[in-house]
């Protein structure tokens, strides 16, 4: 188990020596080509990341245009679940770049450095201390996206609400408020205290979700960006941060220092961005993917081909292209879901059922290795993913990783339970027939115990599939990808794209599983009709 | 064939054997009698090394028992519990013929011995091809002895066999198992708690009482020379209908 307090360079240390070890491991499957690998050319490869909101897949798109018009060929790690996974995939090398706010970096990244004393206010500050950790941050973009609380205007309105101040008049008001809101240091829990205001009617949301809920009023106050898209479409107030509160937040592009020697085109490329963005040009690009349903990757380098006079291809936005895309995504979604599905649920296999079988031999075994699957199955799977980056990088090893983990429990215990239940009488006729201890196993005991032992397979398989969609947040890809699009964008269509399937395939494991059963189980052990 | 030398056994606080002393002898049948937790069935799992006394030494064909040992000397032992004890996941042929599988014997040879089997033990060849749950009691009961009798084993070691099964069937598999003991001359140990089947099987009968030999000897020795009033207690505690 890997300390959470050993420093970075231990973990990645630590990570190397993993990573070899699972790299061989997989080399089996080092064949298939799902992780969506770069091509191999002469050409540099470089991956960049973005957050999970729409500005940021915006930002990302813009990342990968500069860079292929650089010549480097650049894949894009879309939609990342928080500040720590990206920066800290940053740091480790498994991306180049990405776009983030220097409020993130003064509050989050730097956090550390702040607590130590060492000053990291101005840009300059921060900049000289991200270049010690190999990290180059660029001038501004070219706009502030701070937060801001929102409400409608009509609520506000009929509530006389213009000011942040005013907030503490009405208790009565519900909020919704995003996770990363909640939880970061200059987040709600400082503003409700600099503010003065108390309330208990907090719901943590997504911020995507959170304006459905304004708009069924269901909440009457959310956190939002100052450029998000919605601001004119729902009609939202942008509340007067009048006591001063929220720092501001420019968009600056991070990128590895060691990029100026690998890729020096795409860096310089990348650093194009600089003051090329202005407020109201970031939120008309947002509005164009959110409310007009367009391509991340097509607005973006429209844009670019406009500003810059480039000359980057943009995806098609016709009807058949779309279709194509659709079919395209399905396909690749579901390749990349089976590959984690079913090396992780493989691996589990092999691991538990030898688990559960020295369980079975032994009641001092069988209280460590089931207590030990128990507390792991215990962890929330956000948690566990994270846990797996530092060990395993961003991508499809970590999220087999926490999945593997997590098929180990129904498989060790079923296949402990199915051997203990096999009646005493039953496992001694095997012993003074003659056979010896393996023979036993091999030709009574698992036969026996084989229903059991499948039936646990199955549920590992079922929740497998289900946890495997949690693997898009760290970049493996699978179902998870379009549902948190989906969320992202609001698109019902594009949540069911990764939903629907990933029912299906939850249905068609089990389906699976009880025809192997069929196949597997003697007659003998089926309940009489 | 078998000797205890002052052989103990205890679970937890319980002595369940008192320290014993005795002979099997080679093709006579005897038969371990007594109640519930006298240590019959102890003295019996001794005999089978399911369970390793605390002291004294058990012997099999004059070879001490050790653990080493135990897997081939149970080849050379067939061992019959109350309802058979067979595989549910193998069908009654499969059963008999498992640890033959096992010692890389032919399909030809396991199909002859079982077909002979299956005469010797009136087993009706349909039969072979069920499964234990598909089978009677009285079915189940003849492939447990025709398991262990598979690899013609010089000793035949009997658990209760007869413990679950309804009275008809058990007498007529009680005349088929003396049958077969005599017909083939085995040397066989038999447990139970039924006078009737003791004097039925035993050249020798052998009465335990809370963890120790009370009397040995034939049927006729203990009804009529009762070592004391325990073993006339329970000769006569068998329920005969009055008609």
């Amino acid at each position: 188990m890997i300390c959470l307090h050993a420093s970075l360079a231990d973990l990645l240390q630590f990570r190397f020596a993993t990573r070899m070890i699972t790299a061989a491991m997989l080399g089996l499957f080092a064949g298939s080509n799902v992780f969506g690998e770069a091509n191999r050319d002469s050409s540099p490869e470089l991956k960049v990341g973005s957050k999970a909101f729409t500005e940021s897949v915006i930002l990302g798109e813009m990342l990968c245009h500069l860079g292929r018009d650089a010549g480097a060929s650049v894949e894009h790690l879309a939609e990342l679940g928080g500040t720590q996974i990206l920066w800290n995939a940053l740091v480790s090398g498994e991306i180049d770049a990405y776009v983030d706010y220097t409020g993130t970096i003064r509050e989050e990244i730097l956090a550390e450095a702040a607590r130590k004393g060492i000053a990291v206010q101005s840009e300059e500050q921060m900049r000289q201390e991200l270049a010690r950790r190999g990290i180059l941050m660029s001038a501004t973009v070219g706009f502030n996206n701070t937060y801001a609380m929102g409400m409608r205007e009509v609520v506000a309105d009929r509530l006389s609400i213009r000011k942040i101040s005013d907030l503490k008049n009405h208790p009565e008001l519900e909020y919704g408020l995003s996770d990363e809101f909640r939880e970061r240091r200059d987040g709600w829990n400082a503003l409700a205290e600099h503010y003065g205001i108390t309330t208990s009617n907090i719901r943590t949301m997504d911020h995507n979700l959170a304006y459905r809920g304004l708009v069924h009023n269901a909440i009457q106050v959310t956190d939002i960006y100052t450029t998000d898209a919605e601001i004119p479409f729902y009609r939202l107030r942008v509340l007067e941060d009048d006591l001063d509160y929220f720092p501001t937040y420019h968009a600056v592009v991070l990128m590895r220092t060691d990029l100026e020697q690998r890729a020096p085109n795409a860096a310089k490329a990348f650093l194009k961005l600089e003051g090329l963005i202005d407020p109201s040009e970031m939120s008309g690009m947002t509005g164009r993917v959110r409310l007009q349903n367009k391509m991340e990757a097509f607005v973006a380098g429209d844009f670019l081909n406009n500003k810059l006079q480039m000359n980057r291809p943009l995806p098609s936005m016709s009807p058949t292209a779309q279709w194509k895309r659709v079919a395209d995504r399905l396909l690749k979604t579901t390749m990349e879901h089976l590959f984690l599905v079913a090396v992780s649920l493989g691996l589990a296999i092999l691991v538990a059922v030898p688990l559960g079988i020295s369980a079975a031999r032994s009641e001092r075994v069988a209280n460590v290795v089931l207590g030990v699957v128990s507390v792991i199955q215990t962890l929330p799977s956000m948690a566990l993913l994270v846990f797996m980056i530092p060990l395993f990088g961003l991508g499809a090893l970590p999220a087999i990783a926490a999945l593997f983990f997590y098929s180990l429990l129904p498989i060790v215990r079923n296949t402990y339970t199915g051997l203990r239940q096999i009646p005493a009488a039953i496992r001694e006729s095997a012993e003074v027939l003659g056979l010896d201890q393996n023979s036993r196993l091999r030709l009574v005991e698992l036969p026996l115990a084989l229903p059991s032992i499948l039936s646990g397979i199955k549920t590992a398989a079922v929740i497998n599939v289900g946890t495997a969609t949690i693997g898009a947040l760290i970049g493996a890809g699978g179902y998870g990808s379009p549902i948190l699009t989906g969320i992202r964008l609001s698109s019902i269509s594009l949540i069911l794209q990764g939903a629907i399937p990933a029912a299906l395939l939850a249905i068609l494991a089990q389906w699976g599983f009880g025809m192997l059963e069929k196949k597997l189980v003697s007659p003998g052990l089926r309940p009489p009709r | 064939m078998f000797s205890l030398d002052s052989v103990s056994k205890s679970f937890g606080d319980m002595q369940v054997l008192k320290p014993t002393s005795v002979e099997f002898a080679v093709g006579k049948s005897t038969v371990l009698i007594g109640p519930s937790g006298c240590g019959k069935s102890t003295m019996l799992r001794l005999l089978v090394g399911l369970i390793q006394p605390d002291s004294g030494t058990v012997r099999f064909d004059s070879e001490v028992m050790t653990p080493d040992k135990l897997t081939t000397m149970r080849r050379r032992m067939g061992y019959v519990i109350q309802d058979g004890g067979l595989f549910p996941h193998l069908t009654a042929f499969e059963n008999i013929s498992l640890m033959a599988t096992y010692l890389g014997w032919g399909m030809d040879e396991r199909k002859k011995r079982v077909e002979q089997l299956a005469e010797l033990t009136r087993l009706p060849n349909a039969a072979l091809k069920r499964y234990p749950a598909q089978m009677s009691g009285g079915q189940r009961q003849r492939v447990g002895i025709m398991r262990a009798l598979m690899l013609d084993p010089p000793v035949l070691l009997f658990d209760e066999p007869m413990g679950a099964l309804d009275p008809l069937v058990r007498f007529d598999l009680q005349e088929d198992l003396l049958k077969i003991i005599r017909t083939l001359g085995k040397t066989s140990i038999m447990v139970t708690h039924d006078m009737g089947e003791a004097g039925f099987f035993g050249d020798q009968v052998m009465m335990l009482s809370e963890g120790q030999i009370v009397q040995q000897g034939t049927l006729d020795s203990l009804i009529h020379q009762p070592a004391n009033e325990y073993v006339t207690r329970f000769i006569h505690a068998q329920r005969i209908p009055h008609v």
